[in-house]
């Protein structure tokens, strides 16, 4: 029988998020098309994410590795690719995570499979397996197809696939699989956990975020201005921690926090998914952004096309008049 | 120490330009009116070996895939402070990442190099795929999305990113290739000047057939079939007016929703 296989990750005695979106995703793909879904775990203690593996999986293949404590892309690819070359599932389902990404391409190198990253979206028509991606940030969705291959790989992005509760209740095997390797052209060396920052902005009601569009250092005063004007706390996109224009501490996103205000008041944001994975538990957004087709507008509840540079100055006098 | 850097060439299509539109082909989009750029990742790339050339000596090399208006961003390569840079003359636009790969490593296994450097990923089509591939293609060690890095004697330490901001460190034994996330460094700026200057550097230009690799050998695994723009989904109310009058109209949303 046919066989779908998902990869899944963990780090720190818990599941990634994307590993049960995949599998989510795994079991309607297998259900279609009458293949099995086989999921396959590697580490020490694997064998504590077995049962929660079959609610989706026909199968789990737990592999106990005691020199793994968490996921990473060498010990899993030397483990994988035996098993893709033995079993030749017809598609494997990884997350486009910061271990998938540092593992697909490898993997498929490896075991010569096509490979599509960072997929929106996975369909099978007439056996023919076809995946979109959005491209050119975000402003075009582009579908593919693959060369004729007994294996492909596909990783999905985070978040796209929404986690649906499996029942299927599968069987769980347990294999011992120790790797003569030693990695030592790779050493992992451990941790840093995120900076803790005076300000949490997971706690936040009212987040004033400023993006790429703020120009400068000097203009983040203006936001502040405004953020204190509605009684709420700083955060940004990516671009601005990466121009050292703020803390590391206020990225909102996929390498930053996830947040869920009141209000998300996103200033000179285009609403890049790496942003938006972080902020959809918001109440209600509002996007001020100078370009009308920027994909913030797409999420946002209000929004404002014109200059943040003009706006936020006569906003904070607005809400400061209101007050008073 | 010996660094190659692979560069590449986009259209820029970030939140400054609102007109994206799919070209007769239904397979690419135009790009007459988009300015082309170096891709944002491959120029922090490019820092960070110039930086590490400057505190080790050594050598840093440019190359990239892509038709002779790419040489653009090797001169920029080359004025930045690699010492010389490489053009596969192809026009790799329609390449996926596995043919890219295959070219680029027939390329940099005939260099001397300790050190490889892809940015993560492009901001065109953002696969993130092919320096991993290339490391996996030439039989050493990589790290993907690193945010700092050390290079010491035989070895490279570096911290990756994960999500939620927290990092991974590994230590890999050199040669080894990394791929670059943005903000590991603050890529310098680059003159005019500087450029013009650049030209006295050499850009080489070899091709396919001097690599050893023949059409046919470069099949695709992975076909673009075709573009759409992306449906705008749930729409935003548009509040609209002078600054003036749009703000005024968002103060009174902001007091009637009980943020105020």
């Amino acid at each position: 029988m046919a066989e779908i296989l998902v990869v899944a990750e963990h780090r720190k005695q818990s599941l990634a998020d994307v590993s049960l979106e995949m599998l989510t995703k795994g079991r309607h793909l297998a259900d279609q098309v009458s293949a099995e879904l086989l999921a396959v775990v590697i580490g020490k203690d694997v064998n504590r994410y077995g049962p929660r593996l079959a609610q989706w999986a026909d199968k789990v293949l737990a592999v106990k590795n005691d020199q793994l404590e968490d996921s990473q892309a060498e010990p899993y690819q030397k483990t994988l690719a035996p098993i893709i070359k033995e079993r030749k599932p017809k598609l494997v389902l990884i997350g486009h995570s910061s271990f998938g990404m540092d593992l697909a391409p490898a993997l498929a190198v490896d075991v010569g499979a096509p490979l599509a990253t960072d997929c929106t979206n996975i369909a099978i028509d007439n056996g023919t397996i076809t995946v979109t991606r959005a491209i050119y940030n975000g402003k075009v969705n582009a579908l593919y197809s693959f060369a004729p291959s007994e294996t492909l790989i596909v990783t999905g992005r985070p978040g796209e696939f929404l986690v649906e509760e499996g029942q299927k209740g599968g069987s769980i095997e347990e294999i011992e699989y120790l790797l003569d390797e030693e990695f030592d052209y790779k050493r992992f060396e451990g941790y840093i956990e995120p900076e803790v920052s005076e300000v949490d902005i997971t706690k936040a009601e009212v987040l004033i975020a400023v993006g790429r569009g703020i120009k400068d250092k000097g203009n983040i005063e203006l936001a502040e201005e405004l953020a204190s004007a509605l009684g709420g706390v700083l955060a940004c996109s990516r671009p601005v921690v990466d121009y050292g224009w703020l803390p590391s501490g206020h990225q909102v996103g996929l390498s930053g926090k996830t947040v869920k205000p009141k209000l998300y008041l996103a200033l000179g944001i285009s609403g890049a998914f790496q942003h938006m994975v972080g902020l959809r538990g918001s109440n209600m957004i509002v996007a001020i952004n100078k370009d009308a087709k920027a994909p913030i507008f797409a999420d946002a509840d209000y929004g404002i096309v014109d200059d943040i540079l003009k706006v936020i100055p006569i906003l904070t006098q607005r809400i400061n008049d209101l007050k008073s | 120490m010996h660094t190659v850097v692979a560069i590449k060439q986009v259209p820029d299509t970030s939140e400054a330009v609102d007109v994206v539109e799919i070209d007769t082909s239904g397979k690419d989009i135009k790009k007459e009116a988009l300015v082309p750029k170096i891709n944002d990742w491959d120029e922090y790339a490019l820092e960070e070996a110039v930086q590490w050339k400057q505190k080790l000596g050594g050598t840093v090399t440019a190359v990239t895939v892509g038709p002779s208006e790419w040489d653009d961003i090797l001169r920029r390569a080359l004025a930045m402070g690699a010492d010389m840079a490489i053009r596969i003359d192809e026009d790799a636009a329609a390449m996926d990442c596995y043919t890219v790969a295959k070219i680029l490593t027939a390329l940099i296994s005939r260099l001397p190099y300790n050190l490889i450097m892809f940015g993560a990923q492009s901001e065109d089509f953002g696969s993130g795929q092919l320096g991993c591939m290339v490391a996996e293609m030439l039989g050493i060690p990589h790290a993907t999305l690193v945010v700092s890095l050390h290079v010491g004697e035989g070895e490279v330490r570096v911290s990756r990113e994960l999500e939620g901001g927290g990092l991974e460190l590994y230590t890999l034994r050199l040669p080894a290739l990394l791929t670059i996330q943005t903000g590991i460094n603050r890529p310098r700026y680059v003159s005019f000047a500087s450029i013009k200057k650049a030209r006295e550097k050499e850009l080489k230009v070899t091709s396919l057939s001097e690599l050893g690799l023949s059409n046919e050998a470069l099949t695709p695994m992975v076909r673009l079939e075709k573009l759409e723009l992306t449906p705008t989904g749930k729409k935003a109310e548009l509040i609209s007016g002078s600054a003036e009058e749009s703000a005024t109209k968002l103060a009174m949303i902001l007091k009637d929703s009980g943020v105020i």
